[in-house]
Formats: structure tokens, C-alpha cells, sequence
């Protein structure tokens, strides 16, 4: 079989059509979003909310109505139990995290184990995008246009409230607000990537080709795109050997991602202990406390 | 330098019995005073004497009992930005995100447009007019991460001209600037002062204090001695100030 085929013939199928738009929808706006989350340092607050989604997931499942309103309830729940635990009980931040995460997996694991199908557990966690319906794609996409567009408008005010938040509110920038639309973006985007790439393996695209577009470049202008590019690969290629080798797809998407940080790690270690790392920018001063 | 108050000049700030306090701990006691049209104010004291947490107050950052006058009115929250800037202390910023100079600078016009738009031409205009007085518009398309302490400092500081106030209030901007940088810093401030923008900079760089700012307020946690700063920081007026101690008074 030549390359070309090996790559297409998996998509003549309907179903992997849908699976195809659906992977890189996620693909995509994981990553984009995931460029701030790993600035912001937010990584382990989003893999904690996406445990947390289980739980509504499970609830939503119980009670009938849509699964995606379901997680999204379970991680506004979460994000407000860890700020309480944060803020009034004076818990360290990482430490309410956790507690409030697994706490909340839990009983998603609980609650998906009490519906009765076996194959639900593992379909939440690790995703099946074959099992995508059109429905799904139209929210997927939706959702997706709304986070990309919503992120390229605020980066500006996002950078600058990163950069320096004492500066940016005394100039009147929300940035509480802020702050609190980019979590809900976050777990707007666990949800996105529920049917496609699952709950435990959208925090690898969400922080991977992120990590991975940063190693490569020092630009923001740069960074978003090359991660998106780097995610949207990461979701094709992963997609398409999963066909093949008949391995669960989010679990092999996660692994494509990873490979990506893998191949720039090495490549960035082998600059650095070449001569070339003479033309790299020296360590600024500014940096040091 | 210009500056110096002039006697049929309104004060620019009045601050009025302004108190800072964190939980039990007060940081700032009932401080009053006035600045001047144009003055340039170095304000000194030991590690946690409150300097901080005054400007950070003064600039609206820091919830306070008090009042601030700008030119006779009370300043309210929404109008801060536009009459005082705050160039925080270098070291609070992240420096490792990757913006470049231009996208730091332009930061400033947030507090003069809609907060919520992104930038506009006129907005970016605006920056490298800024950045263009600090001798920095080469620099403009540079990572942030790369620029040398001195630049560092002048970019904060093109950040808070952008906003085109009229009270400038500095948290330590010398801190870490080599010689250079530092008589680069103060001929900035002088000429900030001279061209009618009233400075209120925290510093511990006792001759600097002395060379470059007229007057000095002394603070630790009250108001120790404010006047001249030849006087103010004499050898006798820094013993004042470094071996007072109120918060030691306050305690049970």
C-alpha cells in the first residue's frame, strides 16, 4: 500500500469522516487555548477539571439530559470548590486542586460504573470518535469558532494581564474576569474534545504541541500557530495510524502529540550542546530576581 | 531640575490619612501629604516600611481608608489609570512570556481606550511615540525575555508614559540597574519632572535619592521626616528613619 492510500483509505467510511472533522476540531483549539494555559501555568487546574468532568458526565447521564452540559456544570462546580478552598479556607493551590479533582473523579468513576455499560467508562475517558454523530460535530465546531475567535480577540489583554497583573488593573483591565473566561474556555474545551479524544487524553493536546511550538519559537505570534499546526498533525496522524494499527484513537493521538515534544526536545539538546547555541540569545538580566 | 512646589500651585496629589493594613498588621498609618506641579519625591525607608503598599494604594491597586486628590478631586477607581501611572517593581513581572516590547508598551493605552477592544492603530501609534522618547524604538519587535535590566526598566516605564499621566509613582525601579542605567534612570526621571510629570519613586539607593530627587519623604509605616532630601537623608535623618520602629509601638 503507497502512502497516499494508507493515509485516505480509512476516510471513504462515513463514520471517519466524522471522526476526521471531529479530531481536528479538537485538534486544533486544544492546543491554541493550550499555549496560555501552559503560560498561565494552568495546566494542572484543566487536567484536574477534565477528572472532574466525569462526574457531571455520569449525573447528566442519570438524569438524561446532554453530556456536554453535564461535564460543563461538573467543571464550573470544580473550579468554584477550589477557589473556596483557596480563598476562604487558605488551602495551598495545588493541594485544593487535587483534593477537589479526584474527589470529583471519584464519583464519575462511580457514577459511570452505576449506568451499566462497561464500554461508557472508557469511551468518556480515552474518547471514540467513531462513535461521533453529525450532531456532535456542529457543537464541536460551533463551540471551537467561539474559544479561537474569543482567544484571538482577548490575547492582547490576556498577554498583558500575564505579563503584569498589578499593571493591568491599575489600568482597569478585569483581570479576575479574564482569568475566569480562560478557565471556562478551558472546560469548554475538555468538553469539545469528551467524544473525539476523551477526558483523560485532551490535557495531552491541550499542553504537548504547546510545549512543543515553545521550545521552537520565542514569539506569540508564532507560538499559537505552529501549535495549532502541530495539534491539528498530531490529530490526522493519530487518527489515521489508530486505523490501521487498530489502537484505541485518543490514546494514539495523546501519543503522536507526545512524540512531537519528544523530537523538538532532542532536537533543542543537540543545538544547545553544538556550536550553534553561540547564535541563541543570551540570558537576559531582566529575568534573574 | 524643575519641579519644586510652587506656592500659588494647587498640590497635583493630596493624600489624606491614607491607611494600608493587612489583617492586623498595619502596613501604612494615617500618612498625609502633598505633591507638587512637576516635583520629583524620592520616598525611602527600611524593608517593609510600606512603600509599596502606599504606591501600590496611590495607584488603586491596594484596597486603603484614606483619601487621594488629584488636582483638588477624589480619585475613584474607574479614573486611576488616567491621572496615575505605577511602574511596579521589575521582578513582579513575567519576563519569559513571549511578547515583544511593543505589545508591553502598548499596555499603557488600556487605561485612555475601551478596555475590552484590541489595539488600534492609533493605540500602537501611541507606543512607539513612547517608545521612541526612551530611545527604544529599535527594540519595539523585540522578545521581552531578551532586553538587558536598563531596557528593561525604560520599557515599564515608556508602559506608564503611554498613559499620559500626570503622577508617575515608581516601586524601586533602581534595584538590580548597573551605574549606567542608573544615571540613564534618574536623567529620565529629571526630565519627566522637568517637563511637568510629578514623581514619586521608592527607592534604597540613599545617593541617588540624594542626587536626584529635591525632596525626600521618609517612611516607616508613618510619616519619619519629609523635606529637602539633603536633610531628610543626612546621616542623622537615616538613623531616624532606619532605627524607628511604630509597628514595634503598636504591638500588644
Amino acid at each position: 500500500m503507497d502512502l497516499v492510500s494508507w493515509i485516505f483509505e480509512p476516510f471513504a467510511s462515513s463514520f471517519m469522516q466524522r471522526a476526521f472533522i471531529s479530531s481536528l476540531a479538537i485538534g486544533i483549539t486544544a492546543p491554541v487555548i493550550g499555549v496560555w494555559a501552559v503560560y498561565k501555568r494552568l495546566v494542572y487546574l484543566t487536567d484536574a477539571m477534565s477528572h472532574s468532568i466525569l462526574a457531571g458526565v455520569a449525573a447528566a447521564a442519570f438524569l438524561g439530559i446532554s453530556l456536554a452540559v453535564g461535564g460543563i456544570l461538573a467543571a464550573l462546580l470544580m473550579a468554584l470548590l477550589v477557589a473556596l478552598l483557596i480563598i476562604r479556607v487558605k488551602v495551598p493551590e495545588d493541594s485544593a486542586i487535587g483534593v477537589v479533582g479526584q474527589g470529583l473523579f471519584a464519583l464519575g468513576v462511580i457514577g459511570v460504573g452505576l449506568i451499566g455499560d462497561p464500554r461508557a467508562l472508557s469511551h468518556i475517558l480515552f474518547g471514540n470518535p467513531l462513535t461521533v454523530t453529525s450532531t456532535d460535530i456542529v457543537v464541536q465546531l460551533v463551540l471551537s469558532t467561539v474559544v479561537l475567535f474569543g482567544l484571538w480577540w482577548l490575547s492582547p489583554l490576556i498577554g498583558i494581564s500575564t505579563f503584569d497583573a498589578g499593571h493591568a488593573r491599575s489600568v482597569g483591565v478585569r483581570v479576575g474576569l479574564l482569568d475566569t473566561l480562560l478557565i471556562g474556555s478551558l472546560a469548554l474545551v475538555v468538553v469539545i474534545g469528551l467524544t473525539s479524544v476523551g477526558v483523560l487524553m485532551v490535557i495531552t493536546l491541550i499542553t504537548s504541541p504547546a510545549v512543543a511550538a515553545r521550545l521552537m519559537t520565542q514569539r506569540l505570534s508564532r507560538t499559537i500557530p505552529l501549535a495549532a499546526a502541530l495539534g491539528a498533525a498530531a490529530a490526522v496522524v493519530g487518527l489515521v495510524a489508530s486505523y490501521h494499527l487498530a489502537w484505541p484513537s485518543g490514546p494514539t493521538i495523546a501519543l503522536v502529540a507526545i512524540g512531537e515534544v519528544a523530537v523538538v526536545a532532542v532536537v533543542v539538546l543537540i543545538v544547545r550542546q553544538s556550536p550553534l547555541r553561540l547564535i541563541r540569545t543570551r540570558v537576559p538580566e531582566s529575568m534573574s530576581p | 531640575m524643575g519641579g519644586g512646589p510652587l506656592a500659588h500651585e494647587p498640590p497635583v496629589v493630596e493624600v489624606r490619612h491614607l491607611t494600608v493594613s493587612y489583617g492586623s498588621v498595619v502596613a501604612v498609618d494615617s500618612v498625609s501629604f502633598t505633591l507638587g506641579f512637576g516635583e520629583a519625591v524620592a520616598l525611602v525607608g527600611p524593608n517593609g516600611a510600606g512603600k509599596s503598599s502606599l504606591l501600590r494604594s496611590m495607584a488603586g491597586m491596594e484596597s486603603a481608608t484614606g483619601e487621594v486628590y488629584v488636582r483638588g478631586k477624589e480619585c475613584h477607581h474607574q479614573d486611576w489609570g488616567t491621572h496615575i501611572a505605577y511602574v511596579p517593581q521589575r521582578a513582579s513581572a513575567r519576563w519569559d512570556l513571549p511578547l515583544t516590547v511593543l505589545d508591553v508598551t502598548v499596555a499603557g493605552r488600556r487605561a485612555l481606550t475601551r478596555r475590552w477592544m484590541r489595539p488600534s492603530r492609533d493605540d500602537l501609534d501611541a507606543a512607539r511615540e513612547a517608545l521612541a522618547q526612551f530611545e527604544l524604538v529599535a527594540l519595539a519587535d523585540r522578545v521581552i525575555g531578551t532586553l538587558s535590566g536598563g531596557q528593561a526598566q525604560r520599557v515599564l516605564l515608556a508602559r506608564a508614559m503611554v498613559q499620559e499621566p500626570e503622577v508617575l509613582l515608581l516601586d524601586e525601579p533602581y534595584a538590580g540597574l548597573d551605574i549606567q542605567s542608573s544615571e540613564l534612570l534618574s536623567r529620565t526621571l529629571r526630565d519627566m519632572s522637568a517637563s511637568n510629570v510629578t514623581v514619586l519613586c521608592a527607592l534604597h539607593e540613599i545617593a541617588t535619592a540624594r542626587d536626584t530627587f529635591p525632596r525626600a519623604i521618609a517612611l516607616n509605616q508613618r510619616i519619619i521626616s519629609d523635606g529637602p532630601s539633603r536633610e531628610v537623608l543626612d546621616d542623622a535623618g537615616i538613623a531616624r528613619v532606619f532605627t524607628s520602629n511604630h509597628r514595634a509601638d503598636r504591638s500588644p
